[in-house]
Order: structure tokens, then sequence, then C-alpha cells
């Protein structure tokens, strides 16, 4: 069972409060799992590290300091690029998510347990963001929010085809931001555990004897994979949490600039 | 790790297999129970599909997001918004005040600059000045000198010709006396004065 690669993903209670009864969601299995572990250690992470940041600010930084400031205006010109002078109204919000994922997605490398391979986190990150789409898409532009489906400029024989597109496209945002970090973190974590569970194997088979010392040169190749893929994981950890905010701000632009053309 | 697969995948048809092996059905039972996860996720090998475990972390999660979301727009965001604001501020103070002070250095140069053509141009007058009036005196004191010296002449030229006129008178004369003279020593006689007069004037004329 060790060498499984799916255990992994396997939710475990380290605290259970045994089933409670809530007062709006009704009874429900209370426990704190090791998801909740490393989302508790991932938000810690992001509170000290900005702390740390932000204590005591120079105009001339530190290296800490500039660390912080250099993710801070990479958002803040993602959202001042792509969204315009409202980017920074809505910074906090994109920022939150992008460090959040962020830390889950390198906590996951660096512990045994990654937050964001688990379906049911990717999916409440793209509801809250999907939810926040709506809300300011609906209070900013009442009604007109539909024109969201309507493109200018398209002949109307081809209108209702391209509405009900838009509208399936619409619906599928959440679905796609949800699987594409989900799939990535996944089969990344995957990936390196087969690796790493090769090494194992063909060392264990080397332990033997005979025949089995073949499985070193194995072992050495799959150790050499680890180590690879650690390194092109580190690459996705970033890049799914940026990808991710790239999203959000294309969205949230989508509803914010409504009508104002691109 | 082959069995909790054959387990939750091929549970059904086993239980159809059941009446032909009751053996394997036996064993199967046996081990149901022990396996928790076979028992957890009956339908699926991933865990992230095990439902039971969604709406804690959910509920967590929303929970952390909204705190986390609350600290960044309260207290970090602001604070990294201010530094930059000032560095800002900062760096356009200084380029601001760099502007003033090469501005004052360009208009220290231009009077500077502005000065030394003045005192160029002074300089300049002040000779030409200098130049004019020496030549105004030299003229002056030359045509002075040149009248003197013209009189002078005019007054030299008159003295001569007057000593020259007087010469003119005395010449007659001499050649009287040396025509008497003459005439006694070559003739032995003395010739008249009417015969040396006529002579001369024949001479002269």
């Amino acid at each position: 069972m060790a060498t499984d690669p799916i255990h992994q993903f396997q939710i475990t209670k380290l605290i259970d409060f045994g089933v409670v009864n809530l007062p709006l969601i009704g009874k429900t299995d209370l426990a704190f799992t090791n998801s909740h572990l490393a989302m508790t250690v991932a938000f810690a992470a992001i509170v000290i590290f900005l702390t740390i940041v932000t204590a005591n600010m120079k105009v001339v930084p530190t290296r800490t300091q500039a660390v912080g400031e250099q993710l801070f205006s990479m958002i803040d010109d993602l959202g001042e690029s792509i969204i315009g002078h409202e980017g920074k109204k809505l910074f906090p919000f994109v920022f939150t998510i992008f460090s959040f994922i962020l830390a889950m997605n390198i906590l996951g490398l660096l512990l045994t347990f990654t937050v964001t391979s688990q379906l049911a986190i990717t999916a409440t990150f793209a509801v809250i963001t999907i939810l926040l789409v709506l809300i300011i898409g609906f209070a900013r532009n009442g009604l007109g929010f539909f024109k969201l489906f309507v493109p200018s400029g398209v002949p109307i024989v081809l209108l209702p085809v391209i509405v009900l597109i838009e509208f399936v496209s619409f619906l599928l945002r959440p679905v796609t931001l949800a699987l594409r970090l989900f799939g990535n973190m996944l089969g990344g974590h995957v990936a390196l555990k087969v690796f790493a569970g090769f090494v194992v194997a063909l060392g264990a088979l080397a332990a033997g004897g005979g025949f089995g010392l073949l499985g070193i040169p194995g072992a050495a190749l799959s150790l050499s994979m680890v180590v690879a893929l650690t390194a092109l994981e580190c690459l996705v950890a970033f890049l799914q949490a940026f990808v991710f905010a790239v999203l959000t701000c294309i969205y949230l632009n989508d509803v914010v600039n409504l009508g104002h053309g691109h | 790790m082959a069995e909790p697969h054959t387990e939750t995948i091929k549970h059904a048809p086993t239980v159809e297999r059941a009446a032909e092996n009751d053996a394997q059905t036996l064993n199967q039972q046996h081990k149901a129970p022990a396996t928790s996860e076979a028992t957890e996720a009956p339908s699926s090998g991933l865990p992230q599909f095990q439902l039971q475990h969604w709406p804690g972390q959910i509920a967590y999660l929303v929970i952390l997001f909204a705190i986390l979301y609350v600290l960044m727009s309260r207290v970090f965001a602001p604070r990294i918004r201010r530094i930059f604001d000032e560095r800002e501020k900062t760096i356009g103070g200084a380029i601001a005040s760099a502007k003033s002070v090469q501005a004052e250095a360009a208009a220290q140069a231009e009077a500077a600059r502005q000065s030394l053509a003045d005192a160029r141009a002074k300089a300049q007058k002040t000779a030409a000045d200098a130049k004019a009036k020496a030549e105004a005196e030299a003229k002056a004191s030359h045509d002075a000198q040149e009248a003197e010296l013209s009189a002078k002449l005019h007054a030299a030229e008159a003295s001569i010709r007057v000593a020259r006129d007087a010469a003119m008178g005395n010449v007659s004369t001499v050649a009287a006396d040396t025509a008497h003279a003459i005439v006694e020593k070559l003739t032995g006689a003395p010739a008249t004065g009417e015969q040396v007069s006529a002579a001369l004037a024949q001479l002269q004329g």
C-alpha cells in the first residue's frame, strides 16, 4: 500500500469531532483532517510571510521585502493591464487567490499532502471566483450582464448559435478553472510518486543480489526522473497559481468593463 | 495493491458468481470490512471523489479564504501600496529637486556667460574709446606740428627768396666790376660805364 500513487490523496481524520448538528447545515461529520492541516499551514505561511514583508517596510527594500513586493507588483500589474484602472480595487481578491494557491502548491511539494490536488478545494476556488464575477456583473450592469452572451457585430442569423456557445462557455468556466488546477496537481504528484516507487522497488530487487543487481541502473534512472519532475513541479506550482490569477482577472474584466470594449 | 482493486471494481460480477464459487465470496466478505477505503469509496479509485470529505474542506477553505481576503485588503495591500506611493513620492521629489538644481545651475551659467559678455563688450568699448582718444590726440598734435612746420617753411622760403633777390641784385654789380677789370687788363685802358652796362644788358637779354 505504501507504493500506491493514489494513497497520497487520501483524506485522513486527525481529530474527529464526530457527527455534529450545525445550525444551518444540519448533521455533519465534523473532523480536522490532513487537508485542514495543510490548508492551515498554507494560510499561516502566507500570513507570516506577508507580516515579515510588511512589518517594517522601507523605501529602499530589504531582500525579503523585495521578494514580497515582486509578487505584489506582479499581480498588481497583471490586474491593471487586464482590468485597467478598476484592477486596483479587485487586487486584494486576485492576490488572495494567487498567494493561497501558490502556497498550497509549494507546500504540496514540501509536505506529504497537496491541498490543491483535492477537487473539493479547486472547485471551491473556482466557485468563489465565478460567484464574484456574477455578483460584480449584476451589481454593475444589472440585467445588462446578459450582454456578456451577445457579442456585438454578430449577424442576426448566427446570433442564437453564438449566444448558446457563449452561454455554455460561461458555464464551463468554473469547471475548467477547477479541473485545470486539480489535473495538474494530481498528475504531477502521481508521476512523482510512481517514479519514487520505482526507486524503492528496484532498490529492493537489487538488495536481493544476483540478477536483481540489474535494478540499480533502473533505480538511478527513476531517481533522476524524480529530481527532474520535482523541478518541473516547482515550475507548475507557480505557473498554475499564476494562470488561475490571470483567468480570474480576465473573467472579472469581462463584467467590470462590459460593453466598454476591451 | 491488486486485491482492493478487484474488490472495488469487480464487486458486482463476483456477487453474480457467488453461487458458483462460495469460497471466493466468503473470502471477500471477510476482507471487505477490514479495508475501510473500499467501504467508503465503493464506486471510485480516487480519494478526491469521496464526497463525505467535501463539506468540511469547503467550509474550512471558505473561512480561511475570507480571513485571508480581509487581512489582504485591510492590512497587507494598503501597507505595500503605501510604501509604493512613498517610494514614488521620494523618487519624484528627488527628480524634482535634481531638476530644480539643474535649472539653477543652468541659470547661473547663463548669468556668468552674460556677465562675461558684458565685461568683454565693456572692455572692447574702453579699448575703442582709448584708441579713438589717442588717435584724436595724435592727430591734433600732428596737425599743430604740421601747421608750425609749414609756417616755418613759408618763413624760410620768404627769407630765401629775399636773399636770392639780394644776391641777384649784387650779381650785375659784380659782373660790371669784373667786366671793368677784364677790359682794363686786356686793353690797358679802362672801359666806360656806359659800354659795360650796354654789354651786360646785351648778355642778359
